[in-house]
């Protein structure tokens, strides 16, 4: 392998851990949201509340049904309209967070329906508020499993970023996609393979530890 | 202190309707401790829940010290809250903090300073005798270690009254009697009023100076716990006082026993004292005047609200005649007399 290759193959690397990493922060910022305000408007809960809880989750379904590869090209045009262009890593960015919200939404929930609901019946005997009993019992207690959730939602990542490689993302897919694939290199196309494997090994085992350190129940 | 008035508490579900509470009024009167005892489901849970208006009743209202929680927003309500506490039967502490930040909550709720919830929570911590495990987490710590932290929690906000939620169900009965005392201790040291739920007479007898006595929704017997005791009128106040008074016979006596009396067999009598019965020395007085021998197989004997109260099992050894007539003594003295079978 040249030195020009391996070149490409560390700087496609390095692009496929900014798009998973900064597509899952905003997957974050987008989803959690959602994920609390679906469990806080769901029946019995802090803010049972049927209508708004249909609409979040009719839309929740709707993108989680969306196939991600039509996704990242349905969405060109809303993608140029926020970052200029449809092209590359910034550009996949914004198909990735948008296309992980959903996901992170439901399992955001599902964490917080582990939370035994006693805690919350503590917490309003103690007067809290429905904010402070999101953000001081809720959250702190569903973090184990948040922390789970995360390296789930990452380590897909990993994977829808590698197939937005194939329609211009940039990162290890592309690398794989144009020189292997297009260019019958069989070398590349296990390299990236490798390293593919060895990342979401990495995402998988960091996040064990931490939501472990994390959990005291 | 606590009053409420006329709280009914249906359910819906689907198609349908459950009554959890019908007409319910009870009232708790400044430092007394006050206990509501039932049978699962007789709703106990929900009118306990109803008081803080966890659970809102469908009509009535609800008086704690002199404000009416059923007519405010919920803002007010969580202020108002925050002066009655609350424990429970599985505790609900927060896994995720120690326990010197479990007692830490509800002054964080109520935005306290750093430097004032550090001296305030290691007050509590001395109060519930846990200053060593000020850093530990729940997990580690035994049941009534449990429920000590959530007594120090909810009195971190100087709260005028306390709700117990089965408090010490889920514990075995020596950490029972501890937790009771602690409580006890709090009603009397710090002037707080305790209503509690239980559904063991035992509680009551322990802590409560006056019981109401619920059943399918509805209190169906109220009154100070010596009363209760000496006079009980429903037949489930009976049998609540009852339990608390059990006793079994112990199996080589059970396998001894016979149902008529025979020659060279004598009786097995239950004895129980009630707060009717005569308060005297009677089974010396037996002795002296029927001449009886008795031997005291078991006996429990406790001191309820000023007047005496218990079970004994005892054999009277004698004549057939005497044994008879110290019966008819006993009787006579308002103790409840059984004869078990002949031993």
């Amino acid at each position: 392998m040249s030195d020009s290759m391996i070149e490409i193959l560390i700087k496609g690397t390095w692009e496929t851990i900014v798009m998973t990493f900064v597509s899952g922060f905003f997957g974050f910022v987008l989803g959690l949201p959602i994920g609390v305000s679906l469990f806080i408007t769901s029946k019995g809960q802090i803010r049972d509340n049927k209508s708004i809880n249909k609409t979040l989750a009719f839309f929740v379904n709707i993108f989680r049904a969306i196939p991600f590869i039509i996704l990242i090209v349905w969405m060109i045009p809303f993608t140029r309209l926020i970052v200029g262009t449809s092209i590359g890593v910034e550009a996949a960015l914004v198909p990735l967070s948008i296309g992980a919200a959903p996901f992170i939404a439901r399992m955001v929930e599902n964490s917080l329906l582990e939370v035994p609901s006693g805690l919350v019946e503590a917490s309003r005997a103690m007067g809290a508020t429905p904010f402070q009993i999101i953000r001081k019992v809720l959250l702190p207690e569903a973090m184990p499993s948040l922390i789970n959730c995360a390296s789930i939602t990452l380590i897909t990542l990993v994977g829808y970023s590698a197939m937005g490689g194939a329609v211009g993302a940039g990162g290890l897919g592309q690398v794989g996609y144009q020189y292997g694939y297009v260019g019958y290199d069989t070398t590349v196309m296990n390299v990236v393979l490798v390293l593919l494997v060895v990342l979401v090994f990495i995402i998988q085992t960091l996040g064990n530890f931490i939501s472990k350190k994390v959990d005291h129940r | 202190m606590i009053e409420l008035k006329d709280i009914t508490k249906v359910f819906r579900h689907k198609n349908r309707i459950t009554t959890a509470l019908s007409g319910v009024s009870l009232y708790v009167p400044k430092g007394k401790i006050v206990g509501v005892i039932g049978e699962s489901g007789a709703g106990k849970s929900t009118l306990i829940r109803c008081v803080n208006l966890l659970e809102r009743p469908s009509s009535g209202e609800i008086y704690v010290d002199g404000q009416n929680l059923t007519q405010m927003s919920e803002s007010q309500l969580a202020k108002a809250r925050r002066n009655i506490g609350m424990i429970f039967q599985h505790f609900n502490l927060l896994s995720s903090r120690t326990v010197f930040d479990n007692i830490a909550f509800p002054l964080e709720l109520d935005k306290t300073p750093k430097s004032e919830i550090i001296i305030r929570v290691k007050e509590l911590l001395k109060l519930v005798g846990l200053e060593e495990k000020a850093n530990d987490y729940p997990s580690k710590l035994s049941g009534g270690q449990k429920q000590r932290v959530a007594i120090a929690r909810t009195l971190a906000s100087n709260p005028k009254v306390l709700l117990c939620d089965e408090a010490t169900s889920a514990l075995d009965p020596a950490t029972t009697r501890s937790i009771l005392s602690l409580l006890k201790e709090i009603n009397k040291r710090l002037d707080i009023t305790i209503l509690l739920i239980t559904h063991e007479m035992d509680v009551v007898k322990e802590i409560c100076d006056e019981v109401a006595v619920i059943s399918d929704g509805q209190l169906i017997e109220q009154g100070t716990v010596a009363d209760i005791f000496s006079h009980p009128k429903a037949a489930l106040t009976k049998q609540f006082i009852a339990s608390s008074l059990h006793m079994e016979i112990p199996v080589d006596y059970q396998e001894n026993l016979v149902a008529s009396p025979q020659a060279g067999k004598h009786p097995l009598l239950q004895l129980e004292i009630t707060g009717q019965s005569v308060d005297a020395p009677v089974l010396s007085e037996v002795a002296r005047l029927f001449n009886i021998d008795s031997n005291i197989i078991n006996a429990r004997m406790d001191y309820v609200g000023g007047m005496k109260f218990g079970v004994m099992l005892v054999e009277f050894i004698s004549s057939a005649e005497n044994e008879n007539r110290a019966i008819e003594f006993l009787k006579s003295k308002n103790i409840k007399v059984e004869v078990l079978g002949y031993v």
